[in-house]
């Protein structure tokens, strides 16, 4: 795995066409201004590395939902964009999107619509809480693969769109 | 000898035991200065000047530990300016991306218009409906224009949600016309089966705005 901590490096110059292999690239996650920098970069990743323009909105209207998500309950986490060619069939992005926090109630009541980890939100709380519940429920519509993991230090969302 | 007690008198002049206790009372006053150079003339080699010469060392110890707690006072104090400072900047940031990411403006008396670029998630939807509709009661608008040319996806509950904030907009009493919809969302629109009925669509900002000045 090449992995680079320097996210204004452009990508061709790290997916060598002869071998390719996975690029890394981590972003953390602490305030909402680091997730305005997050999706803008994973759009750009993602067009350059070959998605349509509209997919690559779709997946950064994920990563932007998921990064709101680590700052709203994670207390801090991290975003890690995968380029990997090798994933799928012509090769795919797996966004990983991890923090500290607690871990998930409930995934299933947290994928409906309207939702958090507990239950509905109820409607005249909606415009206070900044949010409409139906972020993760977004991820999982854009995503071709939709993954939780947790653990004792934490959890994770993974996603993958393929190329 | 050494069980024995010594009892041996020591002499001492009044004014030696005056200044000690003078000494003590600048020292619970925490007038130290006042305190050492009350201390400073007593070097007479005798029993009391033991007790004396105890006194003064406990008493620059004394002085030390206050001196370091006084430090590391002024280090959190610090500290703490430091990170109220820091959040009051994280503060005004989030305020300005809010602001920035719903710019609306006022195209023409009781004209709004509200341009849509980049990427839409929840939150920014549920931000910009709450905006546009203050925004409406606060300049008593008769018309919003949302654009949305730079938009090129989104999620099928944020187009409902841009739909029943139009809705919401016409329940003021104001008009709303949604102009610039791509190809793309107006799939996702008709997809989710949304009613349109009463809502304006037109093909550019431009087309929204001469809509207006006919009217």
């Amino acid at each position: 795995m090449v992995t680079s901590s320097d996210p204004g490096r452009p990508v061709e110059a790290l997916v060598d066409p002869v071998a390719p292999r996975p690029v890394e690239r981590v972003f953390p996650v602490r305030a909402m201004g680091d997730v305005l920098i997050v999706r803008k970069r994973a759009q750009e990743l993602a067009v350059q590395f070959g998605l349509g323009s509209r997919r690559a909105t779709e997946l950064a209207i994920a990563v932007s939902e998921l990064a709101t998500n680590i700052v709203k309950y994670g207390i801090h986490g991290e975003v890690v964009v995968i380029l990997d060619p090798e994933t799928g069939v012509r090769g795919g992005i797996r966004v990983v999107a991890r923090d500290v926090g607690p871990p998930i109630r409930n995934l299933e009541i947290a994928l409906q619509d309207g939702c958090d980890d507990t239950g509905p939100i109820d409607p005249t709380l909606v415009l206070r809480r900044g949010g409409l519940g139906t972020g993760l429920g977004a991820v999982l519509r854009f995503a071709d693969l939709f993954e939780y993991q947790q653990g004792e230090t934490g959890k994770a969302i993974i996603v993958t769109f393929h190329r | 000898m050494p069980n024995e007690k010594n009892e041996e008198v020591v002499e001492f002049t009044q004014s030696r035991l005056e200044d000690l206790i003078q000494a003590l009372a600048y020292a619970a006053i925490d007038d130290f200065d006042a305190c050492m150079a009350l201390m400073k003339g007593t070097l007479v080699g005798d029993s009391f000047a033991t007790l004396e010469g105890g006194f003064t060392d406990f008493l620059s110890m004394l002085v030390g530990a206050k001196a370091d707690l006084n430090d590391a006072l002024v280090r959190a104090e610090e500290s703490n300016r430091q990170l109220e400072n820091q959040l009051e900047t994280i503060e005004r940031q989030q305020a300005a991306i809010r602001e920035l990411s719903t710019p609306i403006i006022e195209v023409w008396a009781g004209v709004l218009c509200l341009p849509v670029v980049g990427i839409v998630d929840s939150q920014r939807s549920a931000e910009m409906t709450e905006t546009l509709l203050e925004m409406i009661v606060a300049k008593q608008a008769r018309t919003a224009i949302v654009d949305i040319t730079g938009i090129d996806a989104m999620d099928t509950k944020t187009a409902d949600h841009f739909i029943k904030m139009a809705k919401a907009v016409r329940l003021l009493g104001a008009d709303c016309i949604l102009s610039g919809i791509n190809p793309g969302i107006a799939q996702t629109l008709t997809h989710i089966g949304v009613d349109l009925t009463g809502i304006r669509t037109l093909r550019n900002l431009r087309d929204a705005l001469q809509v207006f000045l006919r009217e």
